[in-house]
């Protein structure tokens, strides 16, 4: 027989793929059903966030946030609070803090569920998408009552919240704490110890502490390779050193790790939201500077100073004081961080933000090399990328 | 935590000094401003140095500000997980100057420095693979530089005789509103028509 | 929401009348004659509007509030509607998220790749418009510069209940003005 020439070829994986988590466009070399070379190329969502976040006030620029990871919201708008915050000199009311770290977790779960289904879903496990799902749909009603929105909640401002709880919903929260675990219990039973999910994922995609650290890692991605390191524990925000939790260290740095850290999560979430709930102080949402946060609907109707308080801080917002800041949250991804400039006027000079998916995106060619071809969805699914916060 | 950042930022001054330009702290951050050439030795300094230990680079950006000759500040954000401690270290350079990149130190900046080449036009020296990486394909200029509008150029379109995407300059309907807030009365001081004569005479 | 009015009288119609007269008058003729006789146009608009089966065309935000619709709770299994993740077997494509200038090439493929009758629901504000990324220098200001629409579903983002809305206009849409070709 004849020596043939064999070459690699180039398979393009999306724009438009069902397990892309949106819109990544992968070109791939391959060779044969292994991987070469993996070339994602981002930028099909790049919605030029920062540059429109330079042309809004500090207030408007808010709900942009949201809209960058659109799995988990609020976590976002933290970064962006918590940054303003720091460059205005005030700090939310303990009430505040405490609602402001409920829902960070209350975002957190929502991105672990979604997560977790999606990369099971991924992988070729329908279930958990259909019975997580219905989960999210509760928290979703949880935002929706303290905020009207189901998805993007625009909640946390700078200085605090912008609503107080209403009656009633801390119990509901509260319930919902105590039975979600039996929900987590069903997704680990169709899952942790399936035999088709554990062959699809183990020793899939592993990276080492060493090589997570350099490749910008953080969050669970950096946890399931062994490194004890998150952001509520070593620099804590808001109410997060007033609560206890434990924070799931991996061992392998493989997608089942990944899901296992993800997994673990959860429950460490709903701890810190009971205590939350708990310990949960009585008080004001947000600061009492009515520079910075508008005075209440009903003061406004008898009080002409607060009407013009209202007026400025809709029409030309707050004036921040000249200087920069890059403050980070655990976002559910990993660090999500803001770097903020501003000049002394009312709209930011520069605002990056720094996402934890551009990242680990990053390393899909170091992670795919040397795999098949199905196993780049199973990397994909296991870090969690979503096309918002990667492409801005 | 500020005591640690000042003694850090001695520490790192002291061992770097011909190369560090200026050590600030400002609300409990640490800032280095070090020379453009020597930021690959001052990452790899900071990174391997028993006492820095950062092992991680978080961000890298740029920021624009075209008033200044050397325009773009270039910012690398680090964290140190033995040491919870962050640093940032900033060159500054302009349109042409390129600076050496860092990928050598961390493999994290590759795309980082793509996307401030993309967003920016800061050149990065070496880099193994600078393309564009957000903007659209065929993209002109850069977006996030001061000077770019913010609606761009171009927008697109389908166009049912070509049977294809077309661009074309935009046209808006309502053009995006931008309220000038620095009045006169307290924001800066605005020059007014005629004014410039009466502080032209004071100076004489 | 979804209440029709007699235009002459005012009077409220209620909104599942037609369907119920509809279902009377075909088991009747079922049982007395034994056949059923209609017109072609009926029995394909029918048809297509029981079972559109939507591309999922995720983009961004409306993309999580599309997936919800689709699972359990709003489950859009019992309109017949199932995602397919293959343009050449949908019929209709959901729009959710905002369309960039990068991904308009892409998006204007996939849609040229779906087989005819194809309808197009524009879903939540950025694809409608440009939303609130309407002045930025990457964003289409809206879909329909791209390609025909036939439902827009307002929000940012709409709710699920809002897609499951604009999904049973767009059946009401096909019902009403269907033809054979398109």
């Amino acid at each position: 027989m004849a020596e043939t020439q064999i070459k690699n070829f180039t398979l393009n994986f999306g724009p438009q793929h069902p397990s892309a988590h949106g819109v990544l466009r992968l070109v791939l070399e391959m060779d044969g059903e292994t991987i070469e070379r993996a070339d994602p190329h981002v930028g099909l969502l790049h919605r030029g966030t920062e540059k429109l976040i330079e042309y809004k006030s500090y207030q408007q620029a808010v709900p942009y946030f949201d809209r960058l990871d659109y799995v988990s919201p609020q976590n976002q708008e933290h970064a962006f609070a918590l940054a303003v915050e720091k460059l205005l000199g005030v700090e939310a009311p303990p009430r505040g803090q405490y609602i402001r770290t409920l829902y960070a977790e209350i975002g957190r779960v929502l991105n672990h569920i979604f997560t977790v289904c999606a990369f099971a879903m991924d992988i070729g496990a329908m279930t958990p998408m259909l019975w997580g799902f219905e989960q999210r749909e509760i928290l979703m009603e949880f935002c929706e009552r303290v905020c009207g929105a189901r998805l993007h909640m625009n909640y946390f401002r700078p200085g605090g919240v912008s609503l107080d709880m209403p009656a009633g919903l801390a119990e509901d929260i509260w319930a919902w704490t105590e039975e979600f675990p039996k929900c987590l219990e069903d997704l680990e039973e169709l899952l942790t110890e399936n035999r088709i999910f554990k062959q699809r994922s183990v020793d899939v995609g592993v990276i080492d502490a060493a090589q997570a650290l350099d490749w910008g890692f953080s969050g669970p991605c950096l946890r399931a390779s062994g490194v004890a390191w998150d952001l509520r524990k070593a620099q804590p925000y808001d109410a997060y050193d007033r609560v206890e939790f434990d924070v799931p260290i991996g061992k392998h740095g493989d997608c089942y790790d990944r899901y296992l850290v993800r997994m673990y999560e959860m429950r460490e979430s709903l701890k810190i939201m009971q205590q939350c709930l708990n310990e949960m102080p009585s008080g004001p949402v947000r600061v009492d500077d009515r520079k910075i946060s508008a005075p209440p609907r009903a003061e406004m109707k008898h009080s002409m100073e607060a009407l013009i308080h209202h007026f400025k801080l809709y029409t030309e917002g707050y004036h921040v004081p000249a200087g920069e800041t890059y403050t980070v949250v655990e976002a559910p991804k990993g660090e999500f961080g803001v770097y903020l400039v501003s000049d002394g006027t009312n709209r930011p000079y520069r605002c990056k933000i720094r996402t934890p998916g551009f990242a680990h995106l990053q390393a899909m060619d170091f992670l795919c090399r040397g795999h098949m071809l199905a196993d780049v969805v199973a990397v994909l699914g296991s870090l969690d990328i979503v096309f918002g916060e990667v492409d801005r | 935590m500020d005591l640690a950042l000042r003694d850090l930022g001695e520490y790192v001054q002291a061992a770097l000094h011909e190369v560090v330009l200026s050590v600030d702290i400002d609300r409990d951050e640490l800032m280095l401003t070090v020379r453009r050439e020597a930021i690959v030795r001052v990452l790899s300094f900071l990174r391997d140095d028993v006492n820095c230990q950062f092992k991680q680079l978080m961000d890298v950006c740029g920021v624009d500000y075209p008033s200044r000759e050397d325009r773009f500040d270039v910012v690398y954000n680090l964290l140190s997980l033995t040491h919870n401690l962050r640093i940032r270290v900033k060159v500054q350079t302009d349109e042409r100057t390129p600076v050496p990149t860092v990928t050598g130190v961390f493999s994290s900046a590759g795309w980082w420095e793509r996307e401030a080449w993309d967003l920016y036009g800061i050149m990065f020296r070496d880099h193994p693979d600078l393309r564009r990486m957000l903007s659209d394909y065929g993209f002109e200029g850069h977006a996030l530089r001061k000077d770019f509008p913010l609606t761009g150029y171009v927008e697109v379109r389908w166009d049912d005789e070509q049977k294809r995407i077309v661009y074309e300059p935009v046209k808006l309907m309502q053009d995006f509103r931008n309220f000038d807030f620095l009045s006169p009365w307290e924001g800066v001081q605005a020059l007014l028509p005629g004014d410039e004569k009466a502080k032209s005479g004071e100076k004489r | 929401m979804g209440v029709i009015q007699d235009p002459k009288s005012g009077v409220v119609v209620p909104p599942s009348g037609d369907v119920d007269d509809l279902w009377k008058g075909v088991t009747d003729a079922v049982q007395e004659k034994g056949f059923l006789l209609t017109q072609l146009d009926n029995v394909v608009n029918w048809a297509r509007a029981g079972s559109m089966w939507p591309m999922t065309f995720g983009l961004a935000c409306c993309a999580i509030e599309m997936m919800h619709a689709y699972v359990s709770r709003y489950d859009l299994d019992r309109f017949g509607v199932v995602p397919r993740p293959s343009p050449r077997q949908s019929d209709v494509i959901i729009v959710a998220g905002t369309l960039t200038n990068k991904m308009a090439p892409a998006f204007r493929r996939v849609y040229d790749q779906m087989a005819e009758p194809r309808y197009v629901i524009s879903m939540g504000s950025c694809a409608n418009g440009g939303g609130y990324y309407h002045y930025s220098y990457a964003v289409v200001r809206g879909c329909d510069r791209v390609v025909p629409v036939d439902i827009y579903v307002p929000g940012c983002p709409p709710t699920a209940e809002a897609l499951v809305y604009g999904i049973l206009l767009l059946q009401k849409k096909i019902k009403r003005t269907g033809t054979l070709w398109r």
